[in-house]
C-alpha cells in the first residue's frame, strides 16, 4: 500500500495544521521584531554585545552576540545546564523556563529580550536542599525515564500549578501538551501533576 | 569462603545454577524482603528533577571548543574536492578535519563529509557552511520497490539487494492443499527514527596520550574499545564516562562519527572539544527501524488450526544493512517457508531499535491473525488460544490472554466492523509480544567502609531504566541495610566491566553479579564481627542495617559494626554466574480505540498490558519501562514515518514538527499488569512491552470498522483509503 502512495501527499491533517499553526506564528513573531528593530535606536551585533540577565532571581551579566537564545546563554554562559536543548525549534518543551511568569521555549527566545524580566529555570525551583512539590511529585509517581525531557516537563508542571492551583485532568493535558517525551512517561507525569495539584475531577 | 567458591569448577552446564548462585538465592520477594520488588522510587529522581544530573550535553570544560560536521546534501554522489580555505578564516575557527577523502562516496543525504572546530557552538555553524565540497552527484533509490527492481541502475557496490535468512519446515504445499481456507495479503510498517532526546555526541580531552571522553551511550566500555582501535591508541589510554544520557533506544551502542570526530579534532587543536549533533542529523544519521514488507499466503484448518504459512518478505536498513525480522511471529504453523530480501537505499543505516525486528513481524503476524479468525468465523482470541505453543513459564501467552479478556471486559467486543452507526465507531484489539533479554556480562565491586559507606561499583550505564536503582535495590536487599545506605557508582570505564544496556540485558546481567558480591560481602563482614557479638558469625543477621544475633540478644547499629573493621574495609568483587538471571519474557496487550471515519482520525482510548520479567526488582521503574513500551509503540502505529521524497532523495520531516510523536493529549488509559516470577530470576523487560501495541490497535481499527489497516502507520489519509476500500469491497 505505501508503495503506491508516492504521488498521495503523505502530509496527514495533522501535520498540515501544525505547519499552518506554525508558520502563522512565525509571521506574527517576524512582525514584532521587525517593529522592534524599526523602533530601536540603533543596530547591535553581530558581535558579543552586554546582556544583562535576571536568572533565579541573580544577575548575570554575560558578553554574548545578539543572536544568542535564551537558553544557549542560559546553558552555555551562565552555566546552568539543568534546561535542555532536544528540538531546538520550539516544538519539544524541553527547554521550557517561566519568563515573567509565562512558560516560553527558551531555544525560540532571542536572551537579548528578555532583559529586565524575572526568568526562572529548574534550577531555581527547589529551595535549598528541598524539592519544590511538583518536584517531589515527579520522584513520588515515577514521572522521569532518562530524565533528559523532565526539567521542561517539571518548568511546565509548575507553571501549570501557578495558572490552576487545582488543575482538571482537562488542563493538565491542555497545559503540559507542549512538551514531548520519547521514552513514555506520559501517564506518569498526569499523576504527578495531579498529586501535586491536589485532586481535582473537575 | 571466597577462596572456597573461587576453586569451584565451571559448571559442565553454562545455565546449572553456580554455588554461589545456590548459597545467595533471590529471597522470594516481597512479603519477606524489605525493598526488592517493592515500588522504589529512582535513586537520581532528585537529580533529574532539579537539573542536577549532567548529562554529555551538559558537559562544559575550561577552553571547550565546539566541533560541526559537514554533511552530503546528495542522496548519492562522489566527493570531487573538499576546500576547507574560507573555513580556516572564519572567526573563531580552530581546526578542521576531512572525514571522507575526495574520491569516496557519500551514499545518503547526512553521511559525514568532514568536520570543524570553532571557539563557539554559532561560529562553528558560520564555519561549517564555508566548506565548500564539490560532489559529482550520482543515481540514487530511496524506495524499496524501486531498489528492487532489476532495470534500476546498480548503485551499490554489493548489489541494490541481499538474500537474507530463507526458512522451509515441513511440507507446505501438502499443508495448503489440506487447508480448508487459504488466505493472501501484504503487510508493511515504516521506517522510523530513534529520535533520543538528547542527540548523539561527545566532549573530548586529552591529557597528554591520556583520553577523557563524556560520549552519551549504551555502553561506555564498549565504546572505549572502538574509540581506542579508531585512533588506535591503547585501550588503557581512554576512559569513557556517561552519568546520565538522554535516550538511546538501540542507537548509541557504537563509537560512531560523533564520538572519534570530536575526539580527533580535539587531538588536533590541543582543546578540549564538544560535538552534539543537531535534531536534523539525528534523524538522517543515527539509526533507524527498517522498514518491513511481507507478502504472505496462509492456509487455516476448517477446525481453526493454522496449518500452512509462506512469505517473500523484504525491508530496507538504509545504505548496506540488512532488514531483517521474525516471521511468522510466536504464533505456531506447523509447515511455513519464507524468503527475505534485504534491500538497499540511499538513506541513513539502521540500527538496533527497541525490540529490533520484533514490531514489525509482530503487526504482519498479528493483524494476520484477526483476518484468518473471521474467515473461520472465531472469535480472534479464540482463535489464537488455539495456536499458541504450549503454555510454559517462558511462554504465558494463553494464561494472559484468559486474564486480560476478563479484566478488560473481551466479552463486550462486537463482532468485525460493527463498532457503532455513527461516524464514531469503537472496536478492541489484542496482540502478542515474545523477548529474550537475559544477559551475562556484569561485575560489580562491593566495599564496606569502616564509616558504614557501602560503595557498588558497577560499569553499567543508565539508559533511562533505572539501572542506577537497581545496583542500590540489590545491594541494600542483600545486605540488610536501607537503600540510602548504598552509594551505586555506574556510567565510567573505570568501574568493572559490564556489558552494553541493549537486548534488555543490564538488569539480568548486572544483578547476579551484585547479588553474590554483596552476599560475600555480607558474610565477610559477619565474620570480622563475630568475636565482638558472641563469636559465631553464622548466628548473627542483618536487619534494616542492624547487625544482631538472631532471636534476639546482642546487637550493634550498622555504624558502630562497620566501626569495628578498624582500617581495613570489606572489598570484594564477583562477576555474573549462571542461576540467579533466565531468559523469555511473554506479554499481551489490549488495546481499544475510537475511529472518527469523517476525518479517519484514529484515538486510543485504553491499553491493558499484561508483561512478565522474571523477578521484578523495582516494581515502580519496571512498570515505567511498560508505560514507556506502550506509548513508543502508539507512536510508531499512529504517528511516526521518516519521509524521504523521491525525486530529490531528501527526508522531508528532519525535525520534531513534522516527525510527530505523541503528546499528554494523545495518551490513552494505561493499565499495567506486572506478573512477578521470582523463582526465574532476573531476565529484563525494555524491550518486550514495546512490541504488541501497535498491531492491537490496527486490530481494533479493524474490529471498529471493518476496514483492515495493513499498513503502519494508520495516518488519517490511510485509514479514510482503506475505510473507501473496505466500503467498496462490500457493494462489490
Amino acid at each position: 500500500m505505501a508503495q503506491n502512495e508516492d504521488d498521495v501527499s503523505a502530509v496527514s491533517r495533522r501535520d498540515f495544521f501544525k505547519t499552518v499553526g506554525v508558520s502563522g506564528l512565525a509571521t506574527g513573531v517576524l512582525a514584532a521584531t521587525e517593529q522592534q528593530a524599526q523602533a530601536a535606536p540603533g543596530t547591535l551585533g553581530p558581535g558579543p554585545v552586554p546582556v544583562r540577565l535576571t536568572i533565579n532571581g541573580r544577575p548575570y551579566n554575560l558578553h554574548i552576540e545578539p543572536r544568542v537564545t535564551l537558553l544557549d546563554a542560559v546553558r552555555d554562559h551562565a552555566l546552568l545546564t539543568g534546561n535542555k536543548r532536544v528540538c531546538d525549534r520550539g516544538t519539544c518543551g524541553a527547554c521550557t523556563m517561566i519568563v515573567d511568569g509565562r512558560t516560553v521555549y527558551a531555544c525560540s527566545t532571542l536572551a537579548i529580550e528578555t532583559q529586565g524580566k524575572k526568568i526562572r529555570t529548574v534550577e531555581g525551583l527547589a529551595n535549598g536542599g528541598t524539592l519544590h512539590p511538583v518536584q517531589e511529585a515527579f520522584c513520588d509517581k515515577d514521572a522521569m525515564m532518562c530524565g533528559f525531557c523532565t526539567p521542561g516537563f517539571v518548568m511546565a508542571t509548575v507553571a501549570l500549578i501557578e495558572k490552576f492551583p487545582h488543575p482538571t485532568p482537562a488542563q493538565i493535558r491542555h497545559e503540559l501538551n507542549g512538551n514531548v517525551c520519547r521514552c513514555g512517561t506520559f501517564n506518569r507525569v498526569l499523576e504527578a501533576a495531579a498529586q501535586a495539584g491536589g485532586v481535582n475531577h473537575g | 569462603m571466597a577462596e572456597e567458591t573461587m576453586q569451584q569448577p565451571p559448571a559442565a552446564n553454562p545455565n546449572e545454577p553456580s554455588a554461589n548462585a545456590k548459597k545467595y538465592a533471590w529471597t522470594v520477594p516481597p512479603a519477606k524482603t524489605a525493598i526488592l520488588s517493592h515500588r522504589v522510587e529512582r535513586v537520581d529522581g532528585p537529580a533529574k528533577v532539579s537539573g542536577a544530573a549532567r548529562y554529555t550535553y551538559d558537559i562544559n570544560r575550561p577552553g571547550m571548543l565546539w566541533a560541526r560536521a559537514i554533511r552530503s546534501p546528495h542522496p548519492h554522489a562522489k566527493i570531487v574536492e573538499i576546500d576547507f580555505s574560507a573555513a580556516k578564516q572564519a572567526p573563531g575557527v580552530r581546526g578542521v578535519l576531512a572525514w571522507k577523502d575526495p574520491g569516496a562516496e557519500v551514499m545518503y543525504q547526512g553521511d559525514v563529509v568532514a568536520a570543524v572546530a570553532a571557539d563557539s557552538e554559532d561560529h562553528a555553524r558560520d564555519a561549517a557552511r564555508l566548506v565548500k565540497i564539490t560532489y559529482e552527484t550520482l543515481p540514487f533509490s530511496v524506495r524499496e520497490a524501486s531498489s528492487k527492481d532489476p532495470a534500476t541502475p546498480k548503485i551499490f557496490a554489493t548489489g541494490n539487494t541481499r538474500p537474507g535468512q530463507a526458512t522451509d519446515v515441513g511440507d507446505v504445499a501438502a499443508a495448503f492443499k489440506s487447508a480448508a481456507h487459504v488466505y493472501e495479503a501484504t503487510y508493511d510498517t515504516q521506517v522510523i527514527t530513534h529520535v533520543c532526546l538528547e542527540t548523539h555526541g561527545a566532549v573530548c580531552e586529552w591529557t597528554g596520550d591520556k583520553l577523557t571522553a563524556w560520549v552519551t551511550t549504551q555502553g561506555v566500555h564498549g565504546v572505549r574499545q572502538q574509540l581506542a582501535a579508531a585512533l588506535k591508541i591503547p585501550e588503557a589510554n581512554v576512559r569513557v564516562i556517561c552519568e546520565y544520557m538522554g535516550g538511546g533506544f538501540g542507537s548509541k551502542i557504537a563509537a560512531d562519527a560523533s564520538v572519534v570526530i570530536p575526539a580527533r579534532l580535539a587531538l588536533v587543536t590541543g582543546a578540549p572539544v564538544k560535538m552534539m549533533f543537531d535534531r536534523k542529523e539525528e534523524h538522517l544519521d543515527t539509526g533507524n527501524r527498517p522498514s518491513a514488507f511481507s507478502k504472505v499466503r496462509a492456509g487455516v484448518s476448517a477446525d481453526g488450526k493454522c496449518v500452512a504459512f509462506e512469505a517473500e518478505t523484504w525491508g530496507t536498513g538504509g545504505a548496506g544493512q540488512g532488514a531483517q525480522f521474525p516471521l511468522p511471529y510466536i504464533y505456531q504453523f506447523a509447515n511455513r517457508k519464507r524468503a527475505h530480501l534485504d534491500v538497499y537505499i540511499n538513506a541513513g543505516n539502521q540500527r538496533p531499535m527497541r525490540a529490533p525486528g520484533h514490531p514489525q513481524g509482530c503487526f504482519a503476524t498479528e493483524v494476520l491473525m484477526d483476518e484468518l479468525a473471521d474467515l473461520v468465523k472465531m472469535d480472534p482470541l479464540e482463535f489464537r488460544l488455539k495456536n499458541l505453543p504450549p503454555t510454559a513459564p517462558d511462554a504465558m501467552w494463553g494464561e494472559y490472554f484468559k486474564i486480560g479478556a476478563k479484566k478488560f471486559g473481551w466479552d463486550k467486543r462486537r463482532a468485525t466492523g460493527e463498532g457503532g452507526k455513527g461516524h464514531l465507531r469503537t472496536g478492541m484489539g489484542v496482540s502478542a509480544c515474545q523477548w529474550g533479554g537475559g544477559g551475562r556480562a556484569g561485575n560489580a565491586h562491593v566495599d564496606i567502609l569502616p564509616d558504614g559507606s557501602v560503595v557498588v561499583k558497577v560499569g553499567t550505564q543508565d539508559i533511562g531504566t533505572g539501572a542506577r536503582t537497581v545496583v542500590g535495590i540489590v545491594a541494600a536487599d542483600t545486605l540488610g541495610v536501607p537503600l540510602s545506605t548504598v552509594k551505586a557508582q555506574i556510567g565510567d570505564t573505570d568501574l568493572p566491566f559490564a556489558g552494553a544496556s541493549g537486548g534488555s540485558t543490564t538488569t539480568a546481567g548486572i544483578s547476579p553479579a551484585i547479588r553474590i558480591a554483596a552476599g560475600r560481602a555480607k558474610e565477610a563482614l559477619l565474620a570480622r564481627l563475630a568475636p565482638s557479638l558472641g563469636g559465631d558469625a553464622s548466628k548473627l543477621e542483618i536487619v534494616n542495617g542492624r547487625v544482631q544475633v538472631k532471636g534476639g540478644g546482642k546487637s550493634l547499629t550498622w555504624k558502630a559494626a562497620c566501626k569495628l573493621l578498624g582500617q581495613e574495609p570489606i572489598s570484594i568483587d564477583n562477576a555474573w554466574e549462571p542461576g540467579l538471571s533466565s531468559v523469555n519474557t511473554s506479554g499481551v496487550q489490549f488495546a481499544e480505540v475510537t475511529v472518527d471515519t469523517e476525518t479517519g482520525i484514529v484515538k486510543v482510548d485504553r491499553v491493558l498490558a499484561i508483561q512478565d520479567c522474571g523477578l521484578v526488582i523495582d516494581t515502580l521503574t519496571a512498570e515505567s519501562q511498560v508505560y514507556g513500551g506502550v506509548i513508543s509503540s502508539i507512536n510508531f502505529a499512529l504517528f511516526e514515518d521518516r519521509l524521504l521524497d523521491r525525486r530529490t532523495g531528501q527526508m522531508v520531516n528532519p525535525n520534531m514538527e513534522h516527525y510527530l510523536l505523541a503528546s499528554i493529549a494523545d495518551v490513552p488509559k494505561v493499565e499495567v499488569m506486572l506478573m512477578n516470577m521470582p523463582e526465574r530470576g532476573v531476565i529484563g523487560i525494555g524491550e518486550p512491552p514495546t512490541v504488541p501495541t501497535a498491531s492491537a490497535i490496527a486490530n481494533a481499527v479493524r474490529n471498529a470498522t471493518g476496514a483492515t489497516l495493513r499498513s503502519l502507520p494508520l495516518h488519517p489519509h490511510r485509514v479514510l483509503a482503506a475505510l473507501e476500500a473496505h466500503k467498496a469491497g462490500r457493494k462489490a
